[in-house]
């Protein structure tokens, strides 16, 4: 029993990991997820968020430490076994040949070979990621945003039926209107909840990482430099990370907003700090 | 088979399945002009004893050629046009690439070469092998040439590019130059009679088709067929790119072998007995596509259909044109089928990433 317990508070456990890549070294990463958390990556471009987010995906082999998945090496899943329990939103993704989007949906659960619910678990994972419109038109002829919804119903039909899984996600929402982007987090949200998936994302946008999820990952200079709640006391921290200053409001909701400071506004701060 | 029938029968009677209906009616229609026209006029009672039903001797003028050239011939040619559309439709998934073909891999200039080198070099030393045998010593060789340049190819791509398709197809590149470069060796090397033989490969020609090479290509396609009802979906995975379908749970390398193994025994096999045929293995996938989608489970049987009846045209074409002269076929394919190729890809301008 207490075996259990303890595999199930760890869902995903990454014991000092590290990769080369060209001249530099990233990591060493240690980290834990347990199961239904909501983990938010930020950091400044080519810090090594999309490279932590690889490794925790198994795309990429570390080279030093060692990465567990269910308690068991993640190299030593068959990926059959693993798409099962872990699936990938990538950044942005082309789909050659332009295949049908009930087809590419479908794609998510190419791994079963029998499947017997397969259309009605395309059409409920298109409909969730606001994509129901689109179905049985050709990929390509999808602009960006659709083509988003598309790729996200697909994640979505992967784990349909399974539970406490891992969702891993690489900045689905840069190129959308805030609108969809409200829409499909509040979605992935949904989704997630009722299977107790946890979701670990990159992500750009502060409040959207504080809104909507538990935890911060800071990474900066391929190091994990903090790993704390989304809370007010995150702010110091998420300020050194992106050496700019944030402003903090409650609004009405009570719900925090964080504004990042202008470039003449951070130096009349600086000067005012030095004066 | 019952079993059989009655999984396939949905699938019989859906909309999907309309393509193949009208190609497979299509490829009797002209199966039956292409055995019909040729040097020899046929007639009826020609057909009816080559069935074994006339009065007259199978042996018999009009029969004899019915039944012993023509009909294997044509068949041949649709066998080796599905094998090219095959090999064509399994390279164009692997690469996910509207213009790859086997011939882009080096797969058939491996072959033409290991057929050149053996008519230039080989035959100069007194092999200690029986008369029968030759005739099998340059299909073998071109056989061994298609197999080598493929592991090759698979080989040194692992080891410079690990994992890389785009690493693969430039490896493919480079053996395809190299491949060149021995062919243009052999063919300055050359007397003039084996130029003759040597041209026979890099034009191509559907004249050597006869029942045995009719059996054992229908038993290397129903193989192939066999392990691509299970490679299909996969493919179909492939289209989101390499490490997409890593995440749904394909195994990239495990398919990638697989495929490459499968190009290699189709191209391989029809470039030893035909010769280098252009344009089929890029088309007729290329045309499958445009009519009835991408999805690879209806490209990769379609595809089969298209490449024999595409060769079969063609080769009637080569066959009648000029009679009693024969054009190679393989001049015909690439002469109707790069005019035909521009504009299909002016048709689909726009929709081609």
């Amino acid at each position: 029993m207490l075996m259990k317990t303890s595999t199930q508070t760890r869902l995903i456990q990454l014991d000092s990991v590290g990769i080369n890549l060209g001249a530099s070294y990233f990591g060493s990463f240690t980290l834990q997820v347990a199961p239904g958390e909501r983990i938010a990556i930020l950091g400044p471009s080519g810090a090594g968020k999309s490279t932590l987010l690889k490794l925790m995906s198994r795309e990429w082999k570390p080279a030093t430490g060692q990465v567990l998945f269910n308690g068991k090496t993640l190299s030593s899943w068959s990926l059959p076994d693993l798409s099962r329990h872990r699936a990938i939103l990538p950044q942005a993704s082309d789909v050659a040949f332009g295949l049908q989007t009930d087809l590419v949906i479908g794609l998510g659960r190419v791994a079963r070979i029998h499947d017997p619910k397969l259309m009605d678990i395309v059409e409920a994972s298109a409909s969730l990621a606001h994509a129901a419109h689109l179905l049985g038109q050709r990929f390509d002829t999808l602009s960006g945003g659709e083509q988003a919804r598309i790729q996200l119903a697909r994640v979505f039909a992967q784990l349909w039926d399974a539970h406490d899984g891992l969702i891993l996600v690489d900045e689905p929402l840069a190129a959308l209107d805030p609108g969809l982007q409200f829409d499909l987090l509040d979605s992935m949200d949904a989704y997630a909840t009722a299977r107790n998936h946890a979701l670990v994302a990159i992500l750009h946008d502060i409040n959207q990482a504080m809104l909507g999820f538990d935890r911060l990952l800071l990474v900066k200079d391929g190091k994990l430099v903090a790993d704390l709640p989304c809370t007010r006391e995150a702010v110091p921290a998420l300020e050194s990370l992106y050496g700019i200053s944030l402003s903090c409001v409650t609004d009405r909701q009570g719900s925090l907003v964080i504004t990042p400071l202008r470039t003449s506004a951070r130096r009349r701060a600086i000067d005012g700090a030095m004066a | 088979m019952n079993a059989l029938v009655f999984q396939l029968r949905p699938f019989l009677q859906s909309k999907r399945a309309r393509p193949g209906y009208v190609l497979v009616g299509a490829l009797l229609l002209f199966l039956a002009v292409a055995v019909q026209n040729g040097a020899v006029p046929v007639n009826t009672s020609d057909w009816l004893s080559a069935i074994g039903l006339g009065e007259q001797q199978v042996s018999a003028g009009g029969a004899y050629v019915l039944w012993n050239i023509r009909l294997p011939r044509a068949v041949f040619s649709v066998l080796v046009g599905a094998a090219l559309g095959l090999a064509g439709a399994l390279t164009q998934g692997l690469f996910r690439n509207p213009l790859a073909d086997p011939g882009l891999l080096g797969v058939s200039a491996g072959a033409a070469c290991a057929a050149a080198l053996t008519i230039v070099v080989f035959s100069g030393l007194n092999l200690p092998l029986p008369i029968s045998w030759r005739v099998w010593l340059l299909p073998a060789a071109a056989f061994g040439g298609a197999l080598s340049v493929c592991f090759t190819l698979d080989r040194i791509a692992r080891w410079i590019t690990p994992g890389s398709i785009a690493g693969l197809l430039l490896t493919g590149v480079a053996l395809n130059a190299l491949a060149a470069a021995v062919i243009g060796l052999c063919t300055y090397l050359a007397t003039d009679e084996q130029l003759r033989s040597l041209s026979f490969w890099t034009l191509g020609s559907l004249a050597g088709g006869n029942w045995t090479l009719v059996g054992l290509l229908t038993f290397l396609l129903l193989i192939a067929w066999w392990r691509v009802r299970y490679l299909d979906r996969a493919m179909n995975a492939l289209a989101l790119g390499e490490s997409a379908a890593a995440h749904v749970g394909v195994d990239v390398s495990h398919l990638r072998s697989h495929v490459i193994l499968l190009v290699a025994v189709l191209a391989g096999f029809s470039v030893a007995w035909c010769g280098m045929i252009g344009f089929i293995g890029l088309i007729a996938p290329h045309l499958v596509r445009v009519w009835a989608g991408a999805d690879q489970r209806q490209v990769v049987p379609l595809s089969m259909l298209m490449g024999g009846l595409l060769l079969l045209v063609a080769d009637t074409l080569a066959r009648t044109i000029a009679i009693p002269a024969e054009i190679p076929v393989g001049i015909f394919t690439a002469l109707l089928g790069s005019p035909f190729f521009l504009l299909l890809l002016r048709g689909a301008r726009g929709r081609i990433g």
